[in-house]
């Protein structure tokens, strides 16, 4: 447990191995609440909404998991990649290379793509792990600009052969194939969506245990880490390859999703928004990853039924980015639970005068 | 601290609410001079050849609006940073206006729902599939996006829609379920690099932006150069350009002093490219210039300047609009500026596809009796044969074919000292390139009718 | 391999695009230096500037050189609103946290200009300088006085700034503010004052290189906003600090871009030429210690 006490400053209080923490009675409905919310967007959405929606609500379900990878690094670790967009197209192309070259069960090639993609992001990571902060999300810039120029010359895979599995002259590009289980737009929605929370438990996982603390003490001061024992480039890698290994599976989903990948689909600035759409919803809860997937993904489908240009909506995330730095660090799923309760405390503390005014 | 951190919030809200006031009040002031010298789309003055023709010959009862249950139709647009297309189904919906203003059809209006997406192959899809299910649809017109052919071609052809659109993507051409009234890239190219060819130049040199469908694009030069017999040269640049000196160092040293450039690009990169060349002083360096249909814009030939007169020979899919003083041409200008107040772009190519578009499906829609479904509607538009747009070089037919090129035949068109003028009257594009020559074998006469 | 020859051309545009790297680039050491805040707005605000100057001399039918004006006006009225609302409530924050918040700036300026300046109905828009029409011949291409000057305006720019920031009061005290802002406020220097002009003389940098970029690259909004994105790699090699190794950095980037174009096999690969330059040489520099800006570097 010494790594434990190493990281005292902000968390979980170290408690003797085998005792098991019993939950407490706001737990307990939080677990409920979290499981009949997933039940319902499992099973009853599909059947309020429109097909329109339900695509961008897979869409949603894909690019919550990028969110949550970038929540991991910028608000567990303290990392900041500008480049988490070049990763998923990655994960993408690795997924879309094997569908078409091979026959295996797509759960399978979600599990490779992920694991190519992992090792992309170690690799990267590596050397990059000796820049800090600002440094640090520029090189991440630099890097996916890098990339997303490679993928501009070899492009996506659409079929063709050989390494990168491009046919530049086809007449009639061949769609990207889906599970045989979950070819129709709802089931290939609950087919994401179970993916996705697959995703949040693997990083809920990490948070609760040993990689959580350590990425605590890091991010809360990574000399006095350091000065505790802890192996601060192992854990640093660590985030890294968690993070690259969800993108590249959200990067799998996503390419059975839309059937056909361009590389105009991922240009660097998009790599910006995210940032900005991960910073509003929050860094610091796995909600948040949630509410930044609707910004970034079903607010433009609403705006677009609307016919409202997708320009508002630049103009808002970046008004949101500069309201979430100056006044609420933790972004809005902390900011709105809060208020509510702030709310809540307001009305209660209103009903207790007018109670006490009525008694005698 | 806490009322720093409201005023803080305040200006936030109040930067936000005055730049959507500004966005508003000036959207009607942002749209730009229009193609021809002497008409600004805004303006009220009276257009420049004939005297103001009357657009109640779009319709069947002048005067009468139409009252009926509407018909609704579906356009799919891409409007993003960069790159819009939403002039066309602008211009299709003003022409619908205009119907609907005098008779409709039979009594009907036409409802045209447009959506527009940002080049995001799960918000195209799903598109579609908000025009047929939610919005209900009967026919697809207007349609114009980079990538919209190739993600949706199953899906209207799983429910038998036959949509007319301005094709970008392959499948655009290359299936039985699109028909375009305009070339595409492909196509368009081919008439450019044909009319350098046909000035006997020694090489070509065909330069294109990097979006999706390079490889289809280039093999159209590609078989045309081979069947004169002159190299050709490939290639493609990232888009935007930020580095136009390279690009046009690159493109003159390739192709030589008895060589042609050919661009297809987007007009604010090929203007990039251009002003570049002149700049480095080199447009004299190559025989002549060439472009595909884009470039066609009195917005290009105004920066370019007269420096590049019978230097740049672009290639026009649309009959020009200049000088051209035909029923449909003038219906097509008085349309656009009593309905078009939406269109951006003013008198030009894409207005023009608009245009033309709508006039096809309302000719088409005309022809029906009994309900509007899907099969009845579907089944007008395929059954389109030698109709007559007045904006075209030959008759247009949708037909029954694996593939369709309707719009088979260009002008070419010049920069002279700030517009752009006619240099080649129709010529068809040459069979060499093997999609022609299927099409043509395919529709018979239909496809060669002038 | 291209006979030497071929290369030639590429030479002078390699030098035309190295000036115009240098410009941003050196425009972005010169904002960080003096202020702290790594300014990524430094293109949007630009590229507002020039379009605001295009339709005031297009449409409104401004003489030119009131338009220019209006450019810089412009840039420097935007940037000095964002740094006195923002400057303050982040200046305690890591360097990491200012930068992202320019971010902010920066898509908000985007969104704006891409509705007020549609690229519907095929606008292609291009602001051009009286510097254009002239120039002199070298080897086989022209090169216009509007290039010379960019390139000397980042030579002008990295040694008059060196000096200044070095030499003067007030530059002195912009670089202690940028450090740390609270005890430079205990020494008695008027903070906000300095603040200010800091702000305002990065927004006159960025107006004028708007001005500049516009005509050398293209006027439009995109393009132009994010061509910080390529700037930044001369800005990453001499970490944020030296402003003359900014310029000799940029320089090479722009030669070794334009170089490989003719060379095939390299030539579709070589827009990476400065996201690759900047990781090497970051990653060069890092080999032996940890890199991270502190207090005590900025």
């Amino acid at each position: 447990m010494s790594e434990g006490h190493g990281g005292a400053a902000t968390l979980e209080r170290a408690r003797p191995a085998g005792v098991r923490r019993r939950l407490t009675r706001p737990q307990l409905v939080k677990w409920g609440v979290t499981t009949v919310l997933l039940l319902f967007v499992l099973l009853g959405l599909p059947q309020l909404m429109s097909l329109y929606y339900v695509d961008t609500m897979t869409q949603v379900a894909v690019y919550s998991m990028v969110a949550v990878g970038l929540g991991v690094l910028v608000g567990r670790v303290g990392l900041v990649s500008l480049g988490q967009v070049a990763v998923l197209a990655i994960g993408a192309w690795s997924a879309a290379r094997l569908l078409f070259a091979t026959t295996q069960p797509y759960p399978l090639i979600l599990l490779e793509a992920g694991l190519i993609t992992m090792v992309a992001g170690v690799a990267i990571g590596l050397p990059a792990l000796r820049l800090r902060g600002l440094y640090l999300a520029l090189i991440t810039l630099m890097l996916a600009g890098g990339i997303t120029v490679v993928l501009a010359t070899v492009n996506f895979p659409n079929g063709g052969h050989g390494f990168l599995g491009y046919n530049g002259s086809l007449l009639h590009i061949p769609p990207i194939r889906r599970p045989s289980f979950a070819a129709s737009d709802p089931a290939y929605y609950r087919f994401s969506v179970i993916i996705a929370i697959l995703m949040f438990a693997l990083v809920f996982a990490h948070i609760k245990t040993k990689p959580g603390r350590a990425w605590a003490a890091i991010r809360q001061s990574e000399p006095a880490a350091l000065a505790a024992g802890i192996n601060t480039t192992l854990y640093k890698l660590w985030a890294f390859a968690l993070a690259s290994f969800i993108t590249g599976v959200a990067g799998g989903v996503l390419a059975g999703a839309i059937h056909y990948l361009y590389s105009i689909g991922f240009p660097t600035q998009d790599s910006i928004t995210l940032l900005a759409v991960v910073l509003m919803g929050g860094v610091y809860s796995l909600w948040g990853a949630v509410v930044a997937a609707l910004l970034y993904q079903f607010l433009p489908a609403l705006l677009n039924n609307w016919g409202v240009s997708a320009d508002w909506l630049i103009i808002l995330f970046g008004i949101g980015v500069l309201q979430v730095l100056t006044t609420a660090p933790a972004g809005l799923a902390d900011q709105v639970p809060r208020d509510l309760a702030r709310l809540g405390r307001r009305l209660r503390r209103a009903a207790a005068r007018g109670s006490r005014a009525e008694a005698p | 601290m806490r009322r720093h951190i409201s005023m803080r919030r305040m200006i936030l809200l109040a930067a936000a609410l005055a730049l959507g006031a500004a966005g508003c009040s000036s959207s009607s002031s942002s749209s730009s001079t229009t193609g021809t010298a002497s008409t600004p789309a805004s303006s009220s003055t009276g257009v420049a050849s004939a005297g103001t023709v009357s657009t109640s010959s779009c319709g069947t009862k002048p005067g009468v609006a139409a009252t009926g249950t509407p018909i609704p139709l579906g356009a799919i647009a891409t409007n993003q940073p960069g790159t819009s297309f939403t002039d066309i189904p602008n211009m299709a919906k003003a022409y619908f206006d205009c119907v609907n203003a005098n008779g409709g059809i039979n009594g009907h209006p036409i409802k045209l729902y447009i959506a527009t997406e940002q080049t995001n192959p799960a918000q195209i899809a799903a598109d579609a599939r908000q025009l047929v299910q939610t919005d209900k649809v009967v026919g697809i017109v207007g349609n114009t996006s980079i990538i919209e052919c190739s993600i949706d071609s199953g899906y209207w052809q799983k429910l038998g829609f036959y949509i007319i659109d301005s094709g970008i993507a392959p499948e655009c051409y290359s299936t039985p379920n699109s028909a375009a009234v305009n070339m595409g890239p492909r196509y368009s190219s081919d008439g450019a690099v044909q009319y350098a060819l046909a000035q006997h130049v020694s090489k070509v040199v065909f330069d294109q932006a990097n979006v999706p469908g390079t490889g289809y694009i280039a093999a159209g030069p590609a078989a045309l150069a081979k069947a004169a017999n002159t190299p050709i040269v490939q290639l493609t640049e990232n888009v935007p350009i930020t580095d136009a000196n390279s690009v046009a160092i690159k493109e003159v040293n390739d192709a030589g002093p008895n060589g042609a450039v050919i661009l297809n690009f987007t007009p604010p990169q090929a203007l990039v490219i251009l002003q570049a060349a002149q700049k480095l002083g080199l447009e004299g360096r190559v025989k002549l210039w060439g472009c595909s249909t884009p470039c066609n814009t009195d917005f290009l030939a105004q920066s370019l300047g007269s420096k590049w007169n019978s230097k740049l020979f672009v290639n026009a899919e649309l009959t020009p609009p200049d000088g051209t003083n035909t029923p449909s041409m003038n219906l097509y200008k008085a349309i656009l500026k009593q309905y078009g107040t939406s269109v951006q772009g003013g008198i030009g190519s894409f207005s023009q596809m608009g245009f033309t578009e709508a006039e096809i499906a309302v000719h088409a829609l005309q022809s029906i009796t009994g309900p509007y479904t899907v099969q009845s509607v579907n089944a007008a538009f395929k059954a389109v044969k030698d109709f007559n747009t007045g904006m075209l070089c030959q008759l247009w037919t949708y037909g029954d074919y694996p593939l369709h090129i309707p719009n088979n035949a260009d002008y070419t068109v010049t920069a002279n000292n700030g517009k752009m003028t006619t240099a080649q009257g129709c010529t068809p594009i040459s069979a060499a390139d093997p999609q022609i020559a299927q099409y043509r074998s395919a529709a018979g006469t239909a496809a060669n009718a002038p | 391999m291209p006979p030497w020859a071929e290369f030639e051309p590429f030479i002078v545009s390699g030098l035309a695009l190295g000036g115009v790297y240098a410009l941003s680039g050196v425009g972005l050491v010169v904002l960080y230096r003096a202020t702290g805040v790594l300014y990524l707005a430094f293109g949007a605000v630009g590229a507002l500037g020039a379009l605001i100057a295009w339709s005031l001399i297009t449409k409104a039918g401004t003489p030119g050189w009131a338009g220019w004006l209006v450019c810089v006006a412009v840039a420097a009225a935007v940037t000095l609103g964002y740094g006195l609302l923002f400057g303050p409530a982040l200046a305690k924050r890591d360097p990491l946290v200012k930068a992202v918040a320019t971010i902010g700036l920066t898509l908000v300026l985007y969104g704006a200009m891409d509705l007020l300046w549609t690229t519907s109905g095929g606008q292609a828009r291009s602001l051009t300088l009286p510097t254009d029409n002239g120039g002199f011949t070298v080897g086989t291409v022209q090169v216009t006085w509007t290039q010379v000057i960019a390139l000397g305006a980042g030579v002008v720019l990295t040694v008059a700034t060196a000096a200044f920031l070095r030499y003067s009061k007030l530059g002195t005290a912009m670089r202690a503010m940028a450090n740390d802002r609270e005890i430079t406020a205990t020494l008695g220097v008027p903070v906000r004052r300095v603040e200010a002009a800091a702000w305002l003389g990065c927004g006159v940098l960025a107006g004028v290189a708007g001005l500049l970029l516009a005509d050398l690259v293209a006027l439009d909004a995109t393009t132009l906003t994010f061509l910080v994105i390529s700037s930044l790699a001369a800005v990453l090699v001499a970490r944020l600090r030296s402003i003359p190794l900014t310029f000799a950095a940029a320089i090479v980037v722009g030669l070794l871009h334009d170089l490989l174009t003719p060379i095939v096999a390299l030539t579709n690969y070589r827009d990476m030429t400065p996201f690759v330059i900047a990781a090497i040489g970051l990653l060069v520099m890092s080999r032996h210690r940890v890199i991270a800006i502190s207090r005590e570097e900025a």
